[in-house]
């Protein structure tokens, strides 16, 4: 699509605009996680400090340290759990034909849309009925049953687009299911882990609720309630409630800037596929 | 191979219904038919790839397939080969590994598998190509790392669904060849589906013509050529198709006659009594182009106008119109016409077709 | 398709993932309604079975109301909004710009953060005396536009849906970009050659094609407003007062801080009808589509 030269120059001063907006907030975090307590309070947020400071990113990261280990223990184990289950899974949805694979797969994409409110006190109940209460253990059981619908939904629809005559060939070459998965779909799912991993992970670390109700306690506090915590006491001002911030932010920043386009496959298989 | 009374239903339609095959030890069998046919659904079932509504399938003396007695066996435990048409070679696998595969999942020796995939790919002329992979290799290239992987594992059968139909031309007439001298070779059973009937004629021992899922006819390449069964067999065979004229049969001075409207055939003797038992008297008359003449008035022949000529090297394609339909004769490449000339087209006698109007079946 | 031994065995994979999602999600989804249907209050589980009690007395509950009206301004306001500030920054997009990707990166990013950090980031930015935008508009002499933002319980449930917008738009341009580009180029030529041009072009080629990517995201963003939590949470609570409660976030209250298990259960059983009300059909809708 083409403007002519005047609409163009309003074309980048909308652009830039909307720049403004989405990375004021960002650029404020991060100004005022580097500022004294004073600082914070008598400059501009959008001014750099007059005299910057690592100390409230030292002081959130001591807060953060044990969190942020917590984070990253059960969303790296929820993460591949979740993905090896939705590669089993969508093999068996995507090539193995039965009857019922319409529904199943239709049971399974209801459980991606569920308000996690409505199982909430069952889930409660369960978790502390199993001992797993206040637990890495338990997020990671709970993580992983919540993520097989959408994880068996993203390989099951990369499946799909392997040729069938793929799967003939291995047949007749004398391949039984598991042979047939093991060295040849397996070995073409890489770019399907890639996605879904990457996506997994940005969405158990940036889970929030499941935390603040399984974990409390110190033992498996996980990031995100940590960092809420944060923002309720009255001794952790702005400064070091942003500095927080950013640290729990940085993985997945990392991540979306590095890997940023297997998350936008994560993102997109919902809206295309539906 | 035996194929008893298969039969193969799809929600969309008839896949198979009823067919009925003897395929001999060391045959190149074609199925061959337009696309719908039956032919892959054909194809499939003896693969086992394919479960059929009814009937059975033997392979040699064993019963792989049976509707009827519950029996049916995996493709893996077959001991059949295939070859698709879009090759299916696994991506991830260098050519030697594609070819390898089988071996290797029936569980052969690291060098019984080195020495036997070295082998097949030095009979196929591939051998520099090994550590490659799909991706880096031609067409050609690939359908002899496919074939590669069906010889390899040295079959009693091997199922070939229009390996050819996805290369070019003249890469096409060049596979068939080396299809045929391969088969010369190994003497291997082999079921082969196209819809390209000159493939048929040229690479096949018999053929078996299908049309929505029933069988036509069965036969040796000159079998369907010159004695089709009926018009679409007549039809499908050849190129270009045969002529086909609707006609009535009279009888005139103790012959019979072909009645066209616009002149009369006489028929040759050896047909009068086949043409007694005719049920109906209309008729179409069938001619193959290449046995009609362009001459000079004369009985025996029909009136028709020149619409317009192809050239194609050694031959004329004469494209004409009779009574409002369009004809084609085969002329030889020096004769002058021009469009609108009237001209009249002789029929060879001997080489006529009469079918039934209404059962498209061969009189004659 | 009849199913071989083989295929047995492979069931057996499966058995574990259905049984897993069979009890956290199926099982658990009944569970909590036979608690809505109990008077369990307190911190010992009780089952008496009250009927729909529960239900009847969320109707005479103003905090019931006042949720149910955020949310219901959360799907009349968030969803519109986000579609349409996406479908604009899609359209900008989709005119080739240069360093386009940089421009996409920076604009999706917000939708990638957690929601903690973002409300942090809000409440942060709302701040009355020393937020960035209040003095942001002192700064520039805008300063009567000052306020309350997310402190003001006139106004706090819009502060809410506009940083929501800001955090879903990066989606919906996302979703709105990938359908104008999946529409071929020679369509493009040809209505060009048709005479069609600038808003035109888009008005009747182009944003009608884009039916199918809207619906998507459409239901994406409707089940979020019925379920949004963890923002509101961490931004206002529900604060100041009642004036930002939403269903879910009530069902948190009432289970977690009151105690009051089987009311709570009875929010979230009617939070789930309606979300299902919104989903099912779309899924039935789109598995029938991508069957034809």
């Amino acid at each position: 699509m083409t403007f002519p030269k005047p609409e163009r120059i309003t074309l980048y001063i909308l652009l830039a605009f909307f720049i403004f907006t989405s990375v004021l907030p960002l650029w404020t975090c991060i100004m005022t996680s580097i500022k004294t307590a004073q600082d914070v309070i008598y400059t501009m947020p959008l001014e750099p400090p007059s005299s910057p400071t690592l100390d409230p990113m030292m002081q959130a990261f001591d807060i953060m340290k044990r969190p942020l280990l917590n984070s990253f223990a059960f969303t790296i184990f929820a993460t591949i759990l979740s993905c090896t289950l939705g590669s089993t899974n969508g093999y068996i949805l995507a090539k193995i034909r039965f009857r019922g694979s319409e529904v199943v797969f239709l049971l399974l994409a209801i459980g991606i849309f569920i308000p996690y409110q409505t199982v909430l006190i069952p889930l409660v109940m369960t978790i502390s009925k199993l001992g797993l209460y206040n637990t890495i253990q338990g997020l990671i059981l709970t993580h992983t049953a919540y993520g097989i619908p959408i994880c068996t939904l993203l390989f099951r629809s990369y499946y799909e687009d392997i040729p069938e005559s793929l799967m003939r060939a291995a047949k007749t070459d004398g391949a039984g299911t598991w042979t047939t998965f093991r060295r040849i779909v397996l070995p073409l799912s890489s770019p399907m882990f890639a996605v879904a991993g990457v996506f997994q992970f940005t969405s158990i670390w940036n889970d929030f609720l499941f935390g603040l109700v399984l974990a409390r306690g110190t033992d498996a506090l996980p990031a995100s309630v940590a960092l809420a915590n944060l923002k309720g006491t009255t001794t952790a001002f702005w400064n070091v409630q942003m500095a927080g911030a950013w640290w729990y932010a940085l993985p997945v920043v990392i991540i979306y800037l590095i890997l940023g386009k297997y998350l936008i496959q994560g993102y997109m298989a919902g809206a295309i596929k539906g | 191979m035996t194929i008893k009374n298969l039969t193969k239903r799809y929600e969309t339609g008839v896949g198979v219904e009823g067919l009925n095959l003897e395929i001999r030890d060391g045959e190149f069998f074609i199925l061959l038919g337009p696309s719908g046919c039956g032919k892959s659904t054909t194809l499939l079932c003896v693969a086992g790839l394919l479960r059929p509504n009814s009937g059975e399938i033997w392979l040699g003396d064993k019963l792989v397939t049976s509707v009827e007695r519950d029996i049916y066996v995996t493709p893996q435990k077959r001991g059949v080969a295939m070859v698709f048409q879009d090759y299916a070679l696994y991506p991830h696998m260098t050519a030697f590994g594609n070819i390898a595969f089988p071996l290797q999942v029936s569980g052969k020796s690291k060098p019984e598998v080195e020495t036997r995939v070295r082998k097949a790919a030095e009979s196929l002329g591939i051998s520099q190509l090994l550590d490659r992979k799909p991706k880096q290799l031609s067409g050609g290239q690939r359908q002899r790392v496919a074939l590669g992987r069906a010889i390899v594992r040295e079959p009693e059968v091997f199922l070939m669904d229009e390996p050819l139909a996805n290369l070019d031309a003249k890469l096409r007439v060049h596979m068939r060849a080396e299809l045929k001298n391969l088969h010369q070779k190994l003497g291997t059973t082999t079921l082969y589906v196209t819809h390209d009937q000159v493939e048929a004629m040229s690479v096949g021992d018999r053929i078996a013509i299908q049309k929505d899922g029933i069988l036509q006819q069965v036969g040796t390449p000159e079998d369907v050529y010159d004695r089709p069964r009926n018009m679409f067999v007549g039809g499908f065979i050849g190129s270009p198709a045969m002529n086909m004229l609707e006609g009535n049969l009279v009888k005139k001075d103790g012959n019979v006659e072909v009645d066209l409207g616009i002149s009369a055939f006489e028929l040759p003797n050896r047909t009068k009594e086949a043409v007694k038992e005719a049920k109906r008297s209309e008729v179409v008359l069938g001619v193959r182009p290449e046995h009609t003449t362009i001459t000079k008035h004369q009985k025996n022949a029909i009136e028709a106008n020149v619409s317009f000529v192809e050239l194609i090297g050694r031959e004329l394609h004469v494209h004409l119109t009779a009574r409002e339909e369009p004809l084609v004769a085969i002329a030889e490449p020096t004769e002058r016409l021009e469009v609108g000339q009237q001209v009249w087209l002789a029929f060879d006698k001997s080489k006529i077709h009469i079918f039934d109007k209404e059962t498209e079946e061969a009189l004659i | 398709m009849n199913l071989e031994k083989d295929d047995m065995y492979t069931l057996l994979v499966f058995l574990p993932s259905l049984m897993l999602v069979g009890y956290f999600v199926y099982a658990s989804i009944g569970w909590n309604v036979i608690v809505s249907l109990s008077d369990w209050k307190g911190l010992s589980p009780s089952y008496n079975i009250v009927g729909l009690a529960q239900y009847v007395s969320l109707t005479h509950d103003p905090v019931f109301w006042i949720s149910l009206q955020n949310n219901l301004l959360l799907i009349a306001l968030f969803v519109p909004g986000s579609l349409l500030l996406g479908l604009f920054l899609a359209i900008l997009l989709s005119a080739r710009v240069r360093a386009e990707s940089t421009f996409r990166t920076i604009y999706l990013l917000p939708f990638a953060l957690s929601f903690v950090i973002t409300a942090s980031l809000w409440a942060w930015m709302y701040n009355p005396s020393i937020g960035v935008i209040n003095t942001l508009f002192a700064a520039i002499g805008l300063g009567f536009l000052r306020s309350g933002w997310s402190t003001n319980s006139s106004i706090a449930i819009y502060s809410i849906i506009l940083a929501l917008i800001w955090q879903f738009s990066g989606y919906t341009m996302l979703v709105f970009l990938a359908g104008i580009r999946s529409i071929p180029e020679s369509q493009i030529m040809a209505a060009r050659v048709d005479g069609a041009s600038g808003l035109g072009l888009y008005r009747r080629i182009i944003i009608p094609q884009l039916k199918f990517p809207a619906m998507a995201a459409f239901v994406v963003l409707m089940v979020f407003a019925l379920k949004a939590f963890d923002f509101i949470f961490i931004l206002t609570d529900g604060g100041p007062g009642y004036s930002t409660y939403v269903l879910p976030l009530m069902m948190y209250r009432e289970t977690f801080s009151m105690t009051h298990f089987a009311y709570g259960a009875a929010v979230a059983t009617l939070l789930f009808a309606v979300v299902m009300v919104v989903v099912v059909p779309y899924l039935y809708l789109s598995s029938r589509r991508t069957k034809a």
